[in-house]
């Protein structure tokens, strides 16, 4: 009864949730853009502003592309393994694809198991390599708020939590249940916390993309990101 | 006492509140009264709501507080990575306070926003180029400056010169009448050497229309003849405009953005007059991003450019240089080593890093150019951006901030460092005065002269 009400109607509440919240940012954020104060004259560039915003996601989505992420190589490798298993390891684990196929008769790609626990792992090691550079570096602790800790606790939960329930210790029904309710609590607190970078880091890069390559389109190359 | 006399909400718009804040020596009374300066939060919080767009509102609460901005900055390097100085902490320790408060702030906070935002961030826009989301502070704390003149918190020095601009439509107190005046002794004190050169004033439709810096009439009028002096080698058919000839910004740099509006205006309104085919400024940085980067937006032209094609300063040098206009005599290249200042406001921020590097190509023998480390869009601020010259009771934290420039051009070992900005330039003057690295620092023109082929039909004749 429990487990038919986390993985139903409180699943569909999280997903719709999850959408609705990051459509609504999207949308807010668009409409927010204004050409004069942002001094940025995105309708007569349009074209020169994709080409700014692409070369602008594109360098800071692939791993040493920008100047930034060559310019801290460690932390570079680490942000990389903590975000592709944040959003590899959900959106293609066998686990869930079964439920999808149960459920619905839509078949999914998956990964192989052993690569979806290397992910895991690999999100669970980095996230305290975070939680220790907050602590350790003086430049980060000071920008650094419970806020963050929170927000850290909770992406990660879902994959402790998933990790021990598959890997059966202890108590399979009680991690497996937690896992579901915090992967849903994680799914309604992206939208209205800052996790609402999911879609906002693309909207903020296409921004500033936009923002340098009309400004200096016109006279130089596109920003050497 | 909320309102002072000196230290008020107002804008300098009459001769007499100017005269009376430059007789108030260092801002004594002015800081003093600071002190005291109520805020008005209501218009906070309203000026928030008709300004604070998505586009920030996503910086300041998405920051993920990743620390990654610190080592982009330079006053967190030249500071000892004093985690205070980190952009994020301090973008968010400032303004984001104020937003997160809705405006309700108070005098301390103010007076707190405006030693950060004067003294902590010279609005290079660097770090905007280290975040991973983009995030520039840079912009946010031109944002902020406007917040704190508007509630009357600017330095003493700004609050001058935004005053200049309202009153003089220049930065100094240099009117229409003196302007021309200056041109025409120019022009007379280069006969001998240069018969014929002439600084026509207010010519319509000329090729180009010259704009500069108010210093230029002010303090350094040989600058205006050494400009003249290349328009004559070059043959350029120009003009000066007796009415918006003045391109700078302190109001830029003050965040009075009714003064900075009113500039834009005065320029723009000589290319109306005088209708030139281009329009062509002086080797300054935040100039070119007053008039034409951000100046177009101010005055409300959708495209975001301006009325006529705005040349820097260093594209008329190329050009020049590659069409002949103008010819450098191979024996007189530079053979020493020599460096190059990239500005924030025309590199970073405009795209010139080839062209600059284009006359490096000209003027400095092969072999004895020396890139610093790093350079182009990711060089780092002089040291002296974004009105921190010129603040006095800054200079101390100023003369800290010089030290990563200096470190810069110490691991290139040039001799020379070329500087087409006066911001830049005026900081390595200042740096070398302080730290004494044995560097010499140039504008362009004055090299320019000394290396170019003189036409014949140029020289002086001979006496019989």
């Amino acid at each position: 009864m429990f487990y038919q009400l986390i993985t139903g109607p409180l699943l569909w509440l999280s997903f719709g949730i999850f959408f609705v919240g990051l459509g609504v940012r999207v949308v807010n954020y668009i409409r927010g853009l204004d050409w004069q104060a942002d001094r940025v004259a995105y309708r007569t560039y349009m074209s020169l502003g994709i080409k700014g915003a692409l070369r602008s996601i594109v360098h800071w989505l692939v791993p040493f592309w920008s100047v930034g992420w060559r310019a801290k190589p460690l932390y570079t490798i680490i942000f990389f393994v903590f975000h592709i298993g944040l959003v590899v390891t959900p959106l293609f684990l066998y686990g869930h694809a079964v439920l999808l196929k149960e459920r619905w008769g839509i078949t999914w790609p998956t990964i192989p198991m052993p690569l979806a626990d290397i992910l895991t792992i690999g999100v669970m090691v980095t996230a305290v390599f975070i939680i220790i550079r907050r602590l350790g570096l003086p430049e980060v602790r000071i920008v650094t708020t419970c806020y963050d800790y929170f927000l850290i606790l909770v992406s990660v939960a879902p994959f402790v939590t998933g990790f021990l329930a598959v890997h059966q210790a202890g108590d399979y029904e009680f991690w497996l249940y937690t896992h579901i309710l915090s992967g849903e609590l994680l799914l309604i607190l992206i939208p209205v916390t800052k996790l609402f970078h999911v879609v906002g880091f693309f909207l903020s890069r296409a921004q500033i993309g936009m923002d340098f390559g009309i400004k200096r389109g016109y006279k130089g190359k596109g920003f050497a990101w | 006492m909320p309102e002072g006399i000196l230290c008020n909400k107002n804008v300098v718009d009459s001769k007499e509140y100017l005269d009376a804040l430059l007789a108030d020596k260092s801002g004594k009374q002015y800081y003093e009264e600071m002190r005291h300066l109520e805020v008005d939060k209501e218009k906070l919080k309203n000026t928030l709501k008709a300004s604070c767009k998505s586009r920030m509102r996503t910086w300041l609460e998405m920051c993920s507080h990743c620390a990654l901005c610190g080592d982009s900055c330079f006053l967190y390097l030249a500071n000892r990575k004093d985690p205070t100085q980190v952009p994020s902490y301090k973008i968010q320790s400032t303004l984001g306070e104020i937003v997160k408060h809705n405006g309700d702030v108070d005098n301390a906070h103010m007076r707190y926003c405006m030693d950060v935002a004067w003294s902590k961030c010279t609005c290079c826009n660097r770090c905007g180029s280290f975040c991973p989301y983009g995030i520039d502070m840079g912009v946010m704390f031109g944002y902020l400056r406007g917040l704190c003149f508007s509630q009357g918190f600017v330095p003493w020095e700004l609050k001058i010169g935004t005053g200049m601009h309202r009153i003089y439509r220049a930065q100094m107190d240099v009117t229409s009448t003196d302007w021309v005046e200056t041109c025409e002794w120019m022009a007379d004190e280069q006969q001998e050497e240069w018969p014929g050169l002439e600084i026509p004033v207010d010519k319509e439709g000329a090729d180009l229309m010259y704009t500069l810096n108010a210093r230029e009439p002010k303090h350094y009028p040989e600058d205006i003849a050494e400009a003249a002096i290349l328009f004559h080698i070059a043959g350029e058919n120009w003009t000066v405009p007796s009415e918006g000839w003045e391109q700078t910004s302190l109001s830029m740099f003050a965040g009075d953005w009714g003064a900075c509006k009113m500039m834009v205006e005065s320029v723009y309104g000589a290319m109306d007059r005088l209708k030139p085919k281009r329009v062509l400024g002086t080797e300054c940085g935040h100039a070119h991003r007053a008039t034409v980067i951000e100046g177009p937006y101010w005055v409300g032209r959708a495209d975001g450019r301006p009325p006529v094609p705005y040349l820097h300063y260093t594209e008329w040098v190329a050009e020049a240089l590659r069409t002949g206009k103008i010819k450098i005599d191979p024996a007189k290249r530079l053979k020493i080593p020599v460096t190059l200042q990239d500005s924030c406001n025309y590199i970073r921020n405009y795209g010139l890093g080839d062209i600059t590097r284009e006359i490096m190509s000209y003027l400095v023998e092969p072999g004895y150019f020396i890139e610093m480390t790093p350079n182009r869009e990711h060089n780092f601020c002089c040291g002296g951006g974004g009105g921190f010259n010129g603040i006095g009771m800054y200079r101390k934290e100023r003369n800290v901030a010089l030290k990563v420039k200096r470190d810069q051009l110490l691991a290139t070992g040039a001799k020379l460092v070329i500087s087409p900005c006066h911001n830049c330039w005026d900081a390595i003057r200042d740096l070398e005065e302080i730290y004494e690295i044995g560097i010499k620092w140039s504008f362009l023109k004055p090299l320019l002269i000394k290396m170019a082929i003189i036409p014949e039909h140029l020289k002086p004749k001979e006496e019989e």
